[in-house]
């Protein structure tokens, strides 16, 4: 399983790492929305994008909805990870196109919950 | 002034960054309360080696989120944050990413407490103390401690603009 951890924050990007490594993940790190569709773009085929809504030259939103815009990427499962808790951001981010919504701070047990709901496994496939 | 909103809020405020320490910074040691520390001297300059992370939160309300760490508690965060080993010391990079990130999260939490909508800015970061444009007014101060070095927490706003009063009672002092 990979996962392609996006925030502007290297500390973040650090903490969310060691979760998902900790499951046996791969992973790879992107500091904002436009170097994540790069990685897409040069081939990268991630289970599972980790997203954070606030970042300079494109943000976590604007990156869903470019990747839910391009069919390759459909298998894609979208996590927004992020500090904006408004329910119609909220909204608009699952209409968007992403899966599920964590709100920072979180711990560990938070993300893990949010990936078995999902049917991400560090074994298994999305269901 | 103060206003309803942030006087109900304080125990919320510190619940939250009590959660961001123990979620991403330090599992053991809490932040505990503690005395107001002199950051700065009358003219306004640091009189602690200190590290200051800041949000903007624009709308209804007009406010600045700011965290202020003593220098060695700024190391920590970041050696915590960035998963450093104890022995390894982090950049200047590393400190203004933690310590940007740090104000990220209290300060978008504390937008959560405003009615209405509101942006949230990306965090500024700087070597010294942060101040706010002086029209915004002091709301909530956490001082606190982790490790037995200062951290403080300011929540600067200017409440809604007479417009909108009616929609949100304040008390004045």
């Amino acid at each position: 399983m990979h996962a392609l951890i996006i925030d502007d924050s290297r500390a973040m990007r650090s903490i969310l790492r060691r979760i998902v490594t900790q499951l046996g993940w791969e992973t790879s790190e992107a500091a904002n929305g436009r170097e994540a569709l790069d990685l897409l773009e040069h081939g990268l085929v991630p289970d599972l994008c980790l997203i954070d809504w606030n970042m300079p030259v494109m943000n976590g939103y604007d990156f869903v909805v470019e990747v839910r815009s391009d069919g390759q990427w459909r298998d894609v499962t979208l996590m927004m990870v992020t500090t904006e808790s408004e329910h119609n951001r909220i909204v608009r981010a699952l209409a968007a196109g992403a899966h599920e919504y964590v709100v920072k701070p979180f711990t560990p047990d938070a993300i893990l919950d949010k990936l078995v709901l999902l049917g991400l496994t560090a074994t298994g496939v999305p269901a | 002034m103060s206003s309803l909103l942030f006087e109900s809020s304080r125990d919320d405020l510190e619940m939250l960054v009590g959660e961001v320490w123990s979620s991403h910074v330090d599992d053991r040691d809490g932040l505990e309360p503690a005395a107001p520390h002199p950051w700065s001297a009358e003219a306004g300059a640091a009189t602690t080696p200190c590290w200051s992370g800041a949000v903007s939160v624009t709308g209804l309300w007009q406010a600045l989120i700011a965290v202020d760490l003593a220098e060695p508690s700024a190391h920590a965060l970041a050696r915590g944050m960035l998963g450093l080993d104890e022995g390894e010391e982090p950049n200047r990079t590393d400190l203004g990413d933690a310590v940007g990130e740090l104000a990220n999260i209290v300060g978008g939490n504390v937008k959560s407490l405003m009615p209405g909508h509101h942006d949230l800015s990306l965090p500024v970061v700087a070597n010294t103390l942060l101040e706010g444009a002086t029209e915004l007014l002091p709301q909530i101060v956490l001082d606190l401690a982790w490790r037995g070095e200062p951290v403080r927490v300011r929540v600067l706003a200017l409440p809604p603009s007479s417009s909108h009063h009616d929609q949100f009672p304040e008390v004045s002092e």
